[in-house]
């Protein structure tokens, strides 16, 4: 079966474990490619080419500033996947949290037995 | 490159569709796990605040059914059928998750009860059979969820990130 392209799609583009290490090292600023590639010891143009898929998804964004351009993550690539994770993971932190307080429950109810 | 990293990674296979969540609860092992063996227990327990569950039938064995419907808080139901493929009693449990039988979009779970000291921890592991119908399931949770405010640790982070962009 086709897979949607990785530079189409956010799911895609982050089931990349490089990829991920570079969302990860912006979430703290805004970074050179040359400077990322190092701090994350991969190649300059292997950071470019996982740059320039996460810039095609919506999730870096890159800017100058006087001769550099410097890239930043860009939120509005991550909403889809705060979505889809957020839903099925609140139900089941809801669900665990009634689970919790059922068994402590069970628990006093066993011990005053 | 570092291998060492690399390898620790989740398997490549399933990673961009499962999603796995962990949770300690503090009682024992056996405990927890008879909290998912018997419908009077999980009917007090599944989904989260406001939500009911009605039980059309239960078997909790290997190949055994749980054919129920949830109540959403805003009154909306929704058609739910479970079916255990695994049950080793109190470590491991695997199931099936789909709206109905021979749903072609049911996912698997495998849920581990591990012993931590005095507390128990859980962790779900959930397994779509696609990227496709890992968002078409998830976005049904999303529906079911609606405006809940109770944000996980990433659901968080992630919305600090959406807010720190929006301010750019």
């Amino acid at each position: 079966m086709a897979r949607a392209a990785t530079t189409s799609d956010a799911f895609n583009a982050i089931a990349e474990p490089q990829r991920r290490d570079i969302l990860a090292l912006l979430r703290g600023g805004e970074w050179p490619v040359t400077d990322l590639a190092q701090q994350l010891g991969m190649s300059a143009p292997r950071a470019s080419k996982h740059l320039r898929v996460l810039r095609e998804v919506g999730l870096v964004r890159v800017r100058g500033v006087g001769k550099q351009r410097l890239y930043g993550l860009d939120a509005r690539g991550l909403r889809p996947i705060h979505e889809w994770v957020g839903g099925f993971e609140q139900f089941w932190a809801g669900s665990f949290d009634r689970l919790d307080s059922y068994v402590q429950d069970l628990k006093q109810t066993r011990q005053g037995e | 490159m570092a291998d060492a990293q690399q390898a620790a990674r989740a398997q490549p296979s399933t990673a961009d569709r499962e999603i796995v969540i962990s949770r300690s609860i503090d009682a024992p092992r056996e405990l927890v796990f008879e909290a998912f063996t018997e419908v009077r227990h999980l009917s007090h327990w599944w989904g989260p605040e406001g939500f009911t569950t009605t039980t059309r039938s239960f078997e909790f064995r290997l190949d055994g059914v749980w054919d129920f419907v949830m109540h959403g808080p805003d009154g909306t139901d929704y058609p739910e059928w479970i079916t255990w493929t695994e049950i080793v009693a109190p470590e491991r449990i695997a199931l099936l998750h789909g709206e109905s039988r021979d749903d072609p979009n049911a996912f698997t779970t495998v849920l581990t009860f591990e012993p931590d000291g005095a507390t128990t921890r859980i962790v779900m592991r959930t397994v779509f059979p696609t990227r496709q119908l890992r968002d078409d399931a998830v976005a049904k949770y999303h529906a079911i969820e609606g405006g809940r405010q109770t944000l996980s640790s990433l659901a968080a982070y992630v919305s600090e990130l959406l807010r720190r962009g929006a301010q750019r």
